[in-house]
């Protein structure tokens, strides 16, 4: 018998785990890589939701309440990730959760999202099918795969008169689909290219470097994210390669990372990069306030751009508990279908129409950056330019 | 090593019909939360239980055995996406195959034995990992295989009680096994490989079944996991599983029947508490574990058993 007690106390203490406090606090769930090749997103992430918290809780939070985040690490993973969204879920019972920057992760916490039917804004993952699918829950207010190629990226590689491209591609949803949407675009511009495929973690890409100087194009189109494009940069330049052949790229935040010049040295000179943020261009006034409450905060300028986009999408769930005034998940998502709300790139309204991407889809406008002497000038798109576009003869 | 005894049949099925009784609850009082833990804690009840009928039973430390759970989830998952092949029957396949590459590696190394037998199983799990993440078509790679799950209304009771009648039919066949005539042979191989081959029992058949029946049992539960999470990626047969599982396995009680459940789901649920400390946790495992097997080698079943010397730690 002694035996059976000591069983059920020990269930007992087990079952007490799923303790729920009433809380005063509205809690915001947030989705992002805090550890693996990307961590520098989730500090990036950290970074912005502080200010975003600071901004919200000095306006007195959100229904007359503090609002707190919890933040899963995802590792870049998506089993972690599905799992995080799980947890925040059915353990923190959060009404609402954003973030993330890696497609093959956002893809998979769609899916937890639907099931839990939580209300899911991402920010950072571009793949076309997180919007795609047209789940009722899942909104994004951030880049798509399809709008950066076609707006961005294409433009400007046929605007500029490259002759020949190399798309390099990693082994992950966005790389995929990302490669694709350029390959259909340069198709259709009639520009020639060459695709390779690389792993996601690689870290020598000596193999694939000589392939692409036997094709001899001007410009790569880099799809790596993490520290892996640093290698690659650094690389490239040790072969030869660059800076004759430009190198764009395509994410953007690696090239902003406190490491990237100390691991690419000179060869970052006249490296391009994807971005939504510059110093010198903002399209609003919450853009302004996000710099100097950044300043205050760490004493030095915002560089990932990313810290921005998760600040914006705290502001958007926040909104949308304001406008529901309820912390269930069909106010909120009804609220969210109608957001008008001015952040730092812009005024977002969600898209609803249904059957494409552009289904609870936002996208703000992206730029074109390129490294000159260490500083960053914007070369495209031409109206928000703040220099012109170096090539080496 | 207690043999077969009469200490009274009554408690012999008594104490499992209780425990089953106590299994049937969670659902009606855990949070969708902890209903989560328990569904992945039978899961490694069945990886930790069916690696010890292995290593704890006839001695053979393998080091494939995420990888065969990864074999049964990737089939499974394959057929059910490509060929829209049911999860049911999926599973089966996943099976199917899983224990066919089980007797063919355990045909190829297991005469080698002790420490060969480890590190080919090591690089067998290493090469079966590299293909996985590397093929962006068929297993998409690091993207992870987006698979159907066995229910069309999603419910965690129901995923439940399925682990749950699984987990006591291996349960209950791996009981059998080493209760069995077979179960002594394993055990004569494990004590004195020269003595049982002397007295007639052809150690590599014996072995190599054993191997075979392990590995299919990995598939299985490969299987029903990845149709759980409806994600299948290559960290189902990856090492860190794998040393998990080995660690609750040690940690439990290596070569007793209850210590591998006991150590799954004390160390499921502990790592649902010091999972803020990250991957940091398979290294405390691993830590424990080594301790363990150094200086309380029966595990935590030894330690209990020391206390209350009954029937039930075998």
């Amino acid at each position: 018998m002694k035996r059976l007690m000591v069983l059920v106390t020990v269930m007992t203490v087990l079952a007490m785990g799923s303790w729920a406090w009433a809380a005063d606090t509205i809690k915001i769930g947030v989705v992002g890589p805090r550890t693996g090749p990307a961590a520098a997103t989730g500090k990036a992430f950290e970074e912005g939701i502080a200010i975003a918290l600071d901004h919200l809780n000095a306006k007195g939070g959100v229904l007359g309440k503090q609002v707190e985040v919890v933040f899963e690490d995802t590792g870049g993973v998506p089993e972690k990730a599905a799992s995080a969204l799980e947890k925040l879920a059915t353990r923190d019972k959060v009404p609402i959760v954003v973030g993330e920057s890696h497609s093959s992760s956002a893809l998979a916490e769609i899916e937890v999202a639907n099931r839990y039917k939580i209300p899911l804004i991402i920010c950072e993952a571009w793949h076309d099918d997180i919007t795609k699918k047209n789940y009722k829950w899942v909104f994004r207010a951030g880049p798509v795969n399809s709008g950066v190629v076609d707006f961005y990226i294409a433009p400007f590689v046929k605007d500029n008169r490259f002759k020949k491209v190399a798309i390099v591609r990693e082994n992950s949803d966005w790389g995929v689909g990302i490669a694709e949407k350029t390959e259909t675009d340069l198709k259709n511009f009639g520009i020639p290219f060459i695709t390779l495929k690389v792993e996601r973690e690689s870290k020598d890409f000596y193999t694939e470097l000589t392939k692409i100087k036997g094709e001899n194009p001007d410009i790569i189109l880099a799809y790596i994210y993490g520290t892996g494009l640093h290698f690659f940069v650094a690389q490239a330049h040790e072969v030869g390669l660059s800076p004759k052949c430009l190198i764009l790229d395509g994410a953007g935040p690696p090239s902003l990372w406190d490491t990237f010049w100390k691991n690419v040295g000179k060869a970052g000179e006249l490296e391009l990069f994807m971005s939504s943020m510059h110093e010198k261009v903002h399209l609003t006034p919450t853009s302004r306030k996000f710099w100097d409450d950044y300043k205050k905060k760490y004493g030095k300028d915002p560089t990932d751009y990313k810290t921005r986009s998760i600040y914006n999408v705290v502001l958007i769930a926040a909104d949308a508990i304001n406008r529901a005034k309820s912390t269930d998940n069909e106010p909120i998502v009804a609220a969210l279908e109608k957001t008008n709300l001015e952040v730092t790139t812009g005024i977002v309204k969600f898209g609803l129409k249904q059957g494409t991407y552009e289904y609870h889809q936002w996208m703000p406008p992206m730029l074109v950056v390129q490294w000159q002497g260490q500083k960053q000038v914007v070369v495209y798109p031409k109206e928000a330019a703040t220099g012109a576009l170096k090539k080496v003869k | 090593m207690g043999n077969k005894q009469q200490a009274g049949t009554a408690k012999k099925v008594g104490i499992p019909a209780l425990f089953i009784i106590l299994a049937i609850l969670p659902p009606f009082f855990l949070s969708q939360y902890w209903l989560h833990v328990m569904i992945i804690s039978l899961f490694y009840v069945m990886m930790a239980s069916s690696w010890n009928l292995i290593a704890g039973f006839t001695g053979q430390v393998s080091f494939a055995h995420a990888a065969f759970s990864g074999i049964g989830a990737y089939a499974s998952g394959m057929v059910a996406v490509n060929l829209g092949v049911p999860p049911w029957l999926g599973i089966l396949i996943g099976t199917g195959v899983a224990a066919l590459l089980g007797l063919g590696l355990g045909y190829l190394c297991i005469r080698m034995g002790g420490i060969y037998l480890s590190l080919t199983t090591l690089g067998f799990s290493e090469i079966l990992r590299i293909i996985i993440t590397n093929e962006d078509k068929w297993t998409r790679g690091t993207m992870g295989l987006q698979v159907p799950g066995f229910f069309s209304e999603y419910s965690k009771a129901n995923y439940y009680y399925l682990f749950l009648v699984v987990t006591i039919f291996l349960l209950i066949v791996i009981y059998w096994i080493v209760h069995s005539e077979m179960g002594l042979t394993f055990r004569a191989v494990l004590n004195d490989e020269l003595a049982a081959s002397s007295s007639g029992i052809n150690t590599i058949r014996v072995r190599i079944l054993a191997f075979t029946i392990s590995s299919a049992m990995a598939g299985l539960a490969g299987g029903l996991y990845g149709h759980y999470l409806m994600l299948i990626t290559p960290d189902i047969p990856s090492l860190g599983q794998m040393f998990l599982v080995l660690a609750m396995a040690v940690i439990g009680g290596m070569g007793s029947f209850i210590g591998p459940i006991v150590g799954s789901f004390v160390l499921e649920t502990l790592s649902e508490y010091i999972r803020i400390y990250g991957e940091y946790h398979v290294l405390l495992f691993g830590l424990v574990a080594l301790a363990m097997a150094r200086f309380a080698p029966e595990g935590l079943m030894g330690i209990v058993g020391k206390k209350w010397r009954k029937e039930w730690v075998h």
